[in-house]
């Protein structure tokens, strides 16, 4: 091979010597198929993996620099028996949120919409549980975890306030426990 | 750093690449945004690894195509 068809080494008049074998009724297949194309696909595939994280990082330093849930009042504790529970939104109107009284006396807030595909989560008084119909995933209404079904990832836990009888969402954590 | 190595290297780097793409996905999902960071911080630097490594085993190969 000389250095004038340096750029067309791959192509089907190129002068190289791999690619004018004789008689070789391949030459298509071979021009595109060989060691030496996959190591270039491999190496094109690790690097478009590595950039593809990009978007991700530069949305998250986006939500760094975003400001601290507000505290929002959900309502009053005397209207919210044990063992009942109430949806609320927060941090925004589009996330959904569910406010339980356990039977055990305890206040836990959750976004409800389930990690699986996004139905909404209901508290199941009799088993003491988050239960998502769609798909029947149940979470620990204690700690938000998955204990059942499909979802893998933990419910959003809002942290709670209760200030003169008022529950309030004041933060939350999506990993948690 | 010989052929050999090179084409080791690419294989090393899109290991670390897959391993970092569902780190990164997991802790974006999970709101971890410094772990975020620091995830795909590796993945970039095991890409521009993969991009230089690759540019020598070019220089490798075709040279040696070209002393015969």
């Amino acid at each position: 091979m000389t250095n004038e068809c340096k750029k067309g080494r791959n192509l089907k008049n190129s002068k190289s010597d791999m690619v004018n074998l004789t008689k070789n009724v391949d030459q298509k297949d071979d021009l595109k198929y060989n060691r030496r194309a996959f190591l270039k696909t491999a190496a094109g595939a690790s690097i478009a993996l590595g950039l593809s994280t990009v978007p991700f990082s530069v949305r998250a330093m986006m939500g760094m620099a975003e400001e601290e849930n507000e505290r929002v009042e959900i309502g009053r504790l005397d209207q919210l028996g044990e063992g009942e529970s109430m949806t609320f939104n927060y941090p925004t109107d589009n996330d959904p949120a569910i406010l339980v009284h356990t039977v055990n006396g305890d206040l836990v807030a959750y976004n409800s919409a389930c990690t699986h595909l996004m139905c909404p989560v209901f508290y199941k008084k009799e088993e003491d549980i988050l239960l998502c119909p769609c798909h029947k995933g149940y979470f620990d209404v204690n700690n938000g975890q998955p204990v059942e079904g499909p979802p893998q990832r933990e419910l959003p836990l809002i942290e709670i306030e209760v200030e003169n009888g008022i529950v309030y969402a004041t933060g939350r954590k999506y990993r948690h426990g | 750093m010989d052929k050999k190595m090179c084409w080791i290297l690419i294989f090393v780097t899109i290991a670390v690449n897959v391993v970092m793409v569902q780190w990164t996905v997991e802790s974006y999902l999970g709101q971890e945004f410094n772990q975020v960071v620091i995830y795909s911080g590796i993945s970039v630097v095991s890409a521009f690894i993969a991009f230089f490594v690759f540019l020598n085993w070019r220089k490798l190969e075709y040279a040696e195509e070209n002393q015969q």
